[in-house]
């Protein structure tokens, strides 16, 4: 439970980093090529470390599915749905959706117990947790306190920027 | 309308691809996932990038390298995904990332870490913390 909390606390951190490192590259390059730059750089590090630590068992896929191949297209898919989604709506009021609709997707994976994961009852304690999460998230994001420099021309595409 | 669907849809696959990684990495391993979900996604990128040909690369070399390998972090940040997932389940998992998540962002924010424009963080954003915190907790105990 406590190395779960742990992991949880890491992963969210560093998207934290990973987003201010993005938006850096993203303000000199295009989505695509941020894109690919951020998931070819994934691809490495992973490579890396999974050689690192598991040398060539990394390449012994006995129980792989065709499905897996084609999982890393959802990546794609994220950067395209917040690329339009902040577009038409700005950063602000994209992210607070992104975010409310991250956490009520968890709520329904974890109820249905999706790809075979471990069920999650649905509870209205469960309910409430999540409910109160996304209210904190919004109350957050359109708090409106941030001092939101709106400069004469913002930058275009700002798919990374304040993605988190 | 269209940008509401979006952006639902857009959160919806970030947390799909966590269920995804962590059904995966229960098959073939969690490295092996992480490595085959990146790889299969920077080709259908490379792919989408040749095909609109925006921006020229000379833009990159302005860009600090430390900020260029941003990316490399995935590989903590899919182990740590779903590890979280598998050992408190998804809903617990993308609360508590969440809340690191924005709670850094705060923080760096504030500072102005990086470069980013400093700014004032007032009232609503501790609020909105201690909301989701209170959250994690009714959801757990």
């Amino acid at each position: 439970m406590v190395l779960g909390l742990f992991f949880a606390v890491l992963a969210g951190s560093l998207v934290s980093l990973q987003n201010i490192f993005n938006s850096k590259v993203n303000e000199h390059a295009g989505s695509w090529q941020t894109t690919t730059l951020v998931l070819g750089m994934g691809f490495l590090a992973s490579l890396i470390a999974g050689l690192f630590f598991e040398g060539s068992q990394l390449f012994r896929l006995q129980n792989m599915q065709s499905w897996f191949w084609f999982s890393g297209m959802i990546g794609v898919g994220v950067v395209a749905c917040l690329v339009q989604g902040i577009r038409l709506l700005g950063p602000t009021y994209a992210i607070s959706i992104v975010l409310t609709s991250q956490l009520g997707f968890a709520l329904f994976a974890d109820s249905l117990g999706l790809f075979g994961l471990d069920k999650v009852p649905f509870s209205f304690q469960q309910l409430m947790g999540v409910v109160i999460i996304v209210g904190g998230i919004l109350v957050f994001k359109l708090g409106g306190s941030t001092v939101f420099k709106r400069s004469a021309n913002p930058l275009p595409e700002q798919k990374w920027e304040r993605s988190s | 309308m269209k940008g509401w669907i979006f952006a639902f849809l857009g959160g919806t696959l970030i947390t799909l691809q966590g269920v995804a990684n962590t059904r995966i990495s229960e098959a073939i391993g969690t490295w092996q996932a992480a490595t085959i979900t990146q790889m299969t996604g920077f080709i259908t990128a490379l792919v989408i990038l040749l095909f609109v040909r925006g921006g020229n690369l000379k833009g990159l070399k302005q860009v600090k390298p430390l900020y260029l390998t941003g990316g490399a972090l995935a590989a903590v940040i899919i182990y740590s995904n779903v590890t979280a997932i598998r050992l408190t389940g998804v809903t617990l998992a993308i609360s508590i990332l969440l809340i690191a998540q924005l709670s850094l962002t705060f923080l760096i924010d504030g500072k102005g870490w990086f470069g980013v424009v400093r700014k004032r963080m007032r009232l609503p954003q501790f609020i909105g913390l201690a909301m989701m915190i209170a959250g994690v907790l009714i959801l757990r105990f």
